[in-house]
């Protein structure tokens, strides 16, 4: 396979509260491929958003980027290697500041926020918001700007757009604003798109316009996606690859069919089944049962185990990584589940966990790997 | 034209309140006790005759919505009253005394904006670094020492200790050169400048202070607004996030409490116009009330309270011009 547009390794980020340590993304790994539209899926407060602004390297303090590598086409966006002193440091390919901020940011990797109400300056023009970025990321002049602004703002749908260039964000609904934060993405012709829930603030009609725009303009520009979000129907509609997340991990990768149709993790199952879908009817739902955890403190072994249904004896021991566990077409599906034969940990024997009363923290403890 | 009639619809709002305020001094100056024109005689013994005329040449004979009438009919037409003690009219007083006063109050603002802002974007992009302490200790003390004390200070130091700045008076540019016997206008300029100084930064001080903390709050909050993060999300260079994207919409605060401290800025212009000598608004005021002057006590509050009011709405209008958020009514 051609070398793939985005390469995330081992990624670690964490806030150093006064409360202690979150590892709010804790050593994730996936690509991301030209033209591909990546699923980044799980629960709130997995790790998604911090995962994505990590891609930014635009982590806030008190939050940091703690290891691992993020490539973005043969580029350091992120790199440590050990210093002469045993320390770690950051390597000297990886991009400065400056060089993120002036060639990665907006022109090569555009965000999508995911809170339409507050993410736009509410004391200046839509338009001229818009224009702002374009003539900082595809160097054009003021006119030539304006001219794109007014075209992309036709492009997502918005009605009148040379009038509503002119107007303010309060001015504008709540899917307007989301198409007009699209826009600003496209706008700028990155190579990549990261779609942080961008439709989770909208109601159901909008979502479906924004899905079949983001899909029309994914075909005409050939863009690729990350595409974060908590809703497997969003994922099962447009995403080629996804990657669930859970607690600051990746817990299963595989291809959209696959991961719905040979499900290899149960937190995966359980997001599933879940989800509203025509053929069950509202009492069929099965809520996940009980609340994720806080990452400041994640539960021993499977961060999972103390809501997985399958959970035995040897998962609150054992910490699985996110290994391969089967292959369709030649591509991994992996899954960080200690019941797959490539564990081979004794799961089969160990005894299964009594269904605990639930616990929101975890078992403070160590974590073997 | 949205904004044109804002302001249109503001002034209209504004006459009730004028109204309400020569009401209000009007009753308060003719129900006070002591009575003015066995004040006026100076307690000269004269016979209840003659104060019956002076009563009837004033028309205090008459009941009091009468003459409240009468007032307002001759203020309309810009006629205040006249001042018994200084046998001149009120309104001819007042406009000689405004100069100093507004001169004083709006460089005092001055001073108060150009340090409080810069300051405050300081204390907010080096929070809890020695320059935010710094910041803090010096409004701390601004808010919390009376301004006259400050003047008192600065004369001590400035004028006396130092003799570098004058101590009393003000130079009024609008008199010119030859008045003061200057060489021209630059040494006009110099001069209008070297006597405002001390008095500006003592009712300055205070408005520094409160902006100073209102300015860092607000840019605080400002950055960490989501707007902020996308502008950084799409390269725009932190200097431009800072002077743009963040100082604009953190401006909008300032704006209402530059209009809310009118009031306290002009009640403390009385003070600093007695300590530095300054032939202002506030100190014909004091004189007022001390000889019981009812019409020029009067005229200036009512004069006073014109100012206060035209200056929030001054306030309000500008608002409305920064932030698009604020609807006028119905928009169209
Ligand atoms: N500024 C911060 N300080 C401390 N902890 C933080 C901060 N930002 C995020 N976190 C923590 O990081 C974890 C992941 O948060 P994140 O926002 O990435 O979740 P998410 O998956 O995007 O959820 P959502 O679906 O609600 O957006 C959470 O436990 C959160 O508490
Ligand atoms: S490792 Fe154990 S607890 Fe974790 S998901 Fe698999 S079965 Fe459940
Ligand atoms: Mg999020």
């Amino acid at each position: 396979m051609a070398e793939p547009l985005l390469r995330v390794d081992n990624l670690k980020t964490q806030f150093f509260t006064d409360a202690g340590t979150v590892r709010a993304v804790d050593g994730i790994s996936f690509e991301v491929h030209e033209g591909e539209i990546v699923g980044l899926v799980g629960e709130s407060g997995a790790g998604k958003s911090v995962a994505s602004m990590s891609l930014l390297r635009l982590v806030e303090s008190p939050g940091e980027i703690v290891g691992g590598e993020i490539t973005y086409r043969g580029e350091t966006i992120f790199g440590l290697e050990e210093g002469p002193d045993g320390e770690l440091r950051e390597r000297d390919d990886m991009l400065s500041n400056e060089e993120m901020r002036d060639r990665i940011r907006g022109n090569e990797i555009a965000v999508i926020f995911q809170d339409p109400m507050e993410s736009l300056n509410p004391v200046f023009t839509v338009g001229g918001q818009l224009r702002e970025f374009i003539e900082l990321n595809r160097g054009l002049g003021e006119d030539e700007a304006r001219e794109e602004s007014v075209e992309m703002l036709r492009e997502v749908g918005i009605p009148d757009p040379a009038e509503r260039y002119h107007e303010y964000p309060h001015q504008f609904s709540g899917g307007m604003r989301q198409r007009v934060l699209i826009a600003m993405a496209l706008a700028c012709e990155p190579n990549l798109i990261i779609a942080d829930e961008p439709t989770t603030a909208l109601d159901v009609t909008v979502e479906g316009q924004i899905l079949e725009l983001v899909d029309d303009l994914q075909a005409k520009y050939g863009t690729s996606f990350i595409w974060v979000t908590h809703d497997m129907g969003v994922v099962a509609e447009i995403c080629d690859r996804v990657n669930v997340m859970y607690l600051g991990e990746i817990i299963e990768q595989a291809p959209v069919d696959e991961l719905f149709h040979d499900t290899k993790h149960p937190y995966t199952t359980a997001l599933l089944n879940s989800m509203p879908r025509p053929d069950r009817t509202v009492e069929e739902l099965e809520p996940i049962r009980g609340v994720m955890p806080e990452a400041i403190n994640p539960p021993s072994g499977c961060r999972f185990h103390p809501r997985c249904p399958d959970a035995r004896e040897v998962c609150k021991r054992v910490h699985p990584g996110n290994e391969v566990v089967d292959r369709a077409d030649g591509t991994p599906h992996r899954a960080a589940c200690v019941k797959h034969d490539v564990f081979d940990v004794g799961y089969d024997e160990s005894v299964p966990l009594e269904e605990e009363p639930q616990v929101t923290a975890g078992t403070p403890g160590g974590e073997d790997r | 034209m949205g904004l044109l009639r804002y302001t249109i619809v503001r002034l209209i709002q504004a006459i009730p309140v004028l109204i309400g305020i020569t009401v209000i001094t009007f009753i308060l100056a003719n129900v006070a006790p002591g009575d003015p024109v066995r004040l006026m005689l100076q307690g000269q013994e004269v016979d209840q005759e003659l104060i019956d005329r002076i009563e009837r040449q004033y028309g205090l004979d008459r009941p009091l919505h009468e003459r409240y009438v009468a007032y307002m009919t001759n203020l309309l037409q810009g006629d205040l009253g006249y001042s018994i003690h200084r046998d001149r009219p009120v309104t001819e007083l007042i406009i000689q005394r405004s100069g100093p006063t507004l001169m004083l109050v709006l460089s005092a603002y001055a001073f108060a904006l150009a340090t409080a802002i810069p300051l405050g974007i300081l204390a907010a992009t080096r929070r809890n670094e020695p320059a935010d302490h710094v910041s803090r200790i010096v409004a701390l003390v601004g808010v919390s020492t009376p301004s006259f004390w400050i003047g008192i200070m600065l004369i001590l130091i400035f004028a006396i200790q130092l003799g570098v700045l004058p101590s009393s008076g003000l130079v009024y540019p609008w008199w010119g050169p030859e008045h003061y016997g200057y060489s021209g206008y630059v040494e006009l300029l110099f001069q209008t400048i070297r006597h405002l100084l001390l008095p500006m930064i003592a009712l300055g001080t205070l408005q520094m202070a409160t902006l100073m903390r209102v300015e860092r709050t607000q840019m605080i909050e400002s950055l960490q607004g989501e707007y902020v993060k996308l502008a950084r999300a799409y390269g725009v260079p932190e200097r431009t996030i800072l002077r743009k994207h963040a100082f604009q919409v953190a401006q909008l605060p300032i704006i209402t409490i530059v209009g809310l401290n009118l009031s306290t800025a002009l009640g403390g212009a009385v003070l600093i116009e007695y300590v530095f000598n300054i032939n202002g608004l506030g100190r014909l005021l004091l004189e007022a009330i001390i000889g019981l002057d009812y019409q020029l006590i009067m005229g200036i509050t009512v004069v006073i309270g014109t100012m206060f009011v035209v200056g929030v709405i001054i306030t309000d209008i500008s608002y409305a011009y920064v932030d698009p958020r604020v609807t006028y009514g119905d928009r169209d």
